[in-house]
């Protein structure tokens, strides 16, 4: 089994087609880091201003200035600290989108007035009982955000990847195959398996080309902080749970292989049923994303059954803004089964469909 | 080993590509003959699994095939007749992988694939991408593959196409030594390697089989009808176009040796010769053609061969604007053969292997 497992990964990595789009999804993910991270503004409100490097760095250091725990007195200091020295500052408009660095960026979102003064809210008046621990999440949630885009596209890589584990073999290999001692079991099997592998190692790899140089940029303290103090135009007013950014990659990641396992079973099974790899994969990726366009808002009841369908695992946001199963478990970790039901399907269905081609 | 098939039929949109076929097959070498669309392609297919009867059944050994599962498949040894491959594998990654679902361990692969690659003179080629083949060398690699697990059964769908000479005398011996106590089923369109190798001649037409024998028993149905005789090469397209015509050879001298089939002599001075399969089988493949629907008529023994020629001839000078073509006035079959005669000039003697004596 092990040599036809690692036989079918050679055919599915020997493709043009899906080395190309592999490289594609590569640098998709590089440039993002590199753009998101050359692309980061901050100014300290005094004279320190700079973009990439520099920017992290004074963002780092006014955030290790309030790290820890957040307080009354740290959102005081915060507010002295940020407070505008004069109204023409703002040019007129609200000071909570203000952006000078992450820090400010994020205690202006919740305790300012439209003039950058304190607004007369207390921690606990804006996040309860919660205990929101701070630091410098800035980096972490923009690479986040970028994850959302580029693995939407690896989606779309895997199933060009797996579109033509069966279909390419209907082209007249088939016949061979299916006339070998076990070109209708082990030969299916195989193929499942090694789909499955391609898409769970290149989930990785594209997943680790995100995560490490996350953290060789904006180091590993940001992890321990609370999502709900993040800057403004972030996750927290989609997510109103108090994660850490760590958390919150965790579950982004997770989700992200539900999501790999997901398409990889619709693939399957696409695969088995079609002609031909190219129909295999405009009915893959149709069935893949249509759901994202249904018009179905988040009031709706069928909302919360929508957003387990794969495309919502990788633009994990809507899914993790629906309410926890309990005890700090969110509902997102439904994507699991879901994801092996898909998986357990379309491997089944496809080797089935398999098994029983007859050739034309 | 008895491979059995009983009143096996498969359709295709109501046509019966195979049609209620009845065959018992032992240990031996079959050849498969017929025209394109005769079913022998779907009737391999059956043999193999490929595709499942409409009706009827496949045994071996008493057993239905459909219920032996991989106990059938690891017997079976199978080439298409247009098959796919990996591009960028080489041929011996390509023979180690249908090993691998051939159910061979790594060790008998390796061994194994080694052995065909050097038997279809591939070995020098063992490390280059299949991309980069011709035909030839790809079919040659798809023989090899068919064999990968000593097969008992060994299905072979035009085995010798694209095949060069050298090739394909190479496939023959290749053939004869591994056909021991097997089936082995080939089909192809160059009878003569049909010949060479085949013990038993299935001949089949229209999904059916129309003879099954061994080669010299299947020819006696042409016995006394197969000729051969000269004209000048100008004619020799008229005469190949009136009577069934196995073979067409210009010789130094202008003239041209014909090989027909026919129940009388098509010419005064044509030779009777032993009639062979490629006589058999152009003139099952003609006429299931089409081409050939006077000689249709003559096989079935309702007219004369000759007096058809000569209506037909006539109807065309009747037709024909080109008065001037020597055939446009024959009346008569004995005026034909004069008009023939006379314009091939013939003062030769034919023997009877055909060969032209001044």
């Amino acid at each position: 089994m092990k040599t036809l497992i690692s036989f079918e990964l050679r055919k599915l990595f020997s493709r043009r087609l899906t080395q190309a789009a592999l490289l594609a999804v590569l640098l998709l993910s590089i440039l993002f880091t590199s753009s998101t991270y050359r692309n980061m503004y901050a100014f300290d409100g005094k004279s320190r201003d700079g973009s990439g490097r520099e920017a992290v760095e004074i963002d780092r250091s006014i955030a290790e200035k309030y790290a820890g725990i957040l307080t009354d007195e740290k959102v005081q200091q915060m507010m002295s600290d940020f407070a505008p020295e004069s109204s023409l500052d703002l040019h007129g408009m609200n000071a909570a989108y203000l952006y000078h660095n992450a820090t400010q960026s994020a205690a202006f979102r919740r305790f300012s007035d439209l003039n950058g003064r304190w607004n007369g809210l207390t921690v606990s008046d804006v996040f309860g009982d919660e205990v929101i621990r701070i630091g410098y999440i800035n980096g972490w949630l923009e690479t986040s955000q970028n994850m959302t885009v580029i693995f939407l596209v690896l989606s779309l890589v895997i199933i060009t990847m797996i579109a033509p584990v069966f279909s390419g073999e209907y082209s007249g290999v088939d016949q061979i195959l299916l006339t070998t001692r076990y070109g209708r079991t082990r030969c299916a099997a195989a193929k499942v398996l090694a789909g499955i592998l391609a898409a769970l190692s290149v989930t990785a790899v594209v997943s680790a080309t995100q995560f490490f140089p996350a953290l060789l940029l904006y180091g590993s303290d940001g992890l321990r902080c609370s999502i709900l103090f993040a800057p403004a135009g972030f996750l927290d007013g989609f997510i109103p749970f108090n994660l850490t950014c760590g958390t919150l990659f965790a579950y982004q990641i997770l989700l992200i292989f539900t999501g790999a396992v997901s398409v990889s079973g619709i693939t399957f099974l696409v695969s088995a049923a079609s002609k031909s790899p190219m129909t295999a994969l405009a009915v893959s990726a149709a069935a893949y994303l249509l759901p994202a366009l249904l018009p179905v808002s988040e009031t709706s009841s069928l909302f919360r059954y929508l957003t387990l369908l794969p495309v919502y695992h990788v633009q994990f946001v809507s899914l993790m803004s629906i309410e926890q199963i309990s005890g700090g478990i969110l509902y997102a970790l439904w994507a699991v089964p879901v994801s092996l039901t898909f998986l357990g399907i379309g491997s089944l269905a496809s080797s089935r469909i398999y098994a029983k081609h007859q050739v034309k | 080993m008895e491979l059995k098939i009983i009143r096996l039929t498969k359709t295709f949109d109501s046509k019966n590509a195979v049609d209620d076929l009845m065959l018992t097959l032992s240990n031996g070498v079959y050849g498969l003959l017929g025209a394109n669309g005769a079913g022998k392609t779907t009737l391999m297919r059956l043999l193999c699994g490929l595709q499942r009867p409409t009706s009827g059944k496949i045994t071996l050994n008493g057993k239905n095939i459909t219920g032996l599962g991989e106990r059938y498949q690891s017997l079976l040894g199978y080439l298409p007749q247009h098959f796919g491959y990996y591009p960028d594998f080489t041929a011996y990654e390509f023979l180690l992988y249908i090993s691998a679902l051939k159910g061979l361990s790594d060790t008998a692969a390796k061994k194994k694939s080694a052995a065909l690659l050097e038997a279809v003179g591939l070995a020098a080629e063992r490390k280059h991408k299949i991309k980069t083949f011709s035909g030839g060398m790809k079919q040659r690699l798809g023989i090899a593959q068919a064999m990968l697990n000593d097969p008992r059964i060994l299905i072979l769908d035009e085995p010798t196409a694209g095949l060069d000479p050298k090739e394909r005398v190479r496939f023959r011996n290749l053939i004869s030594a591994f056909a021991r106590d097997r089936i082995v089923i080939l089909s192809t369109h160059i009878v003569s390697d049909v010949e060479y190798i085949a013990e038993d001649i299935i001949l089949m037409k229209s999904g059916q089989i129309i003879h099954f024998g061994k080669p010299q028993e299947i020819t006696a149905e042409l016995n006394g009808q197969v000729w051969e005789f000269a004209v000048p090469a100008a004619q020799a397209e008229r005469y190949a176009a009136a009577f069934d015509t196995s073979n067409l050879r210009h010789t130094d001298s202008g003239k041209t040796v014909l090989r027909v089939i026919a129940d009388r002599p098509p010419a005064a001075h044509a030779i009777q010769v032993p009639p062979n399969l490629e006589d058999l089988y152009l003139f099952y493949s003609r006429e299931a053609a089409g081409q050939s629907t006077m000689l249709t008529q003559r096989f079935r023994g309702a007219a004369d061969q000759a007096d058809m020629l000569t209506q037909k001839l006539t109807h065309k000078s009747e037709d024909d604007a080109d008065q001037q073509h020597p055939f446009r006035t024959i009346r008569s079959r004995t005026e034909m053969e004069r008009k023939i005669n006379d314009h091939t000039n013939c003062n030769r003697i034919m023997n009877h292997e055909g060969g032209i004596k001044e």
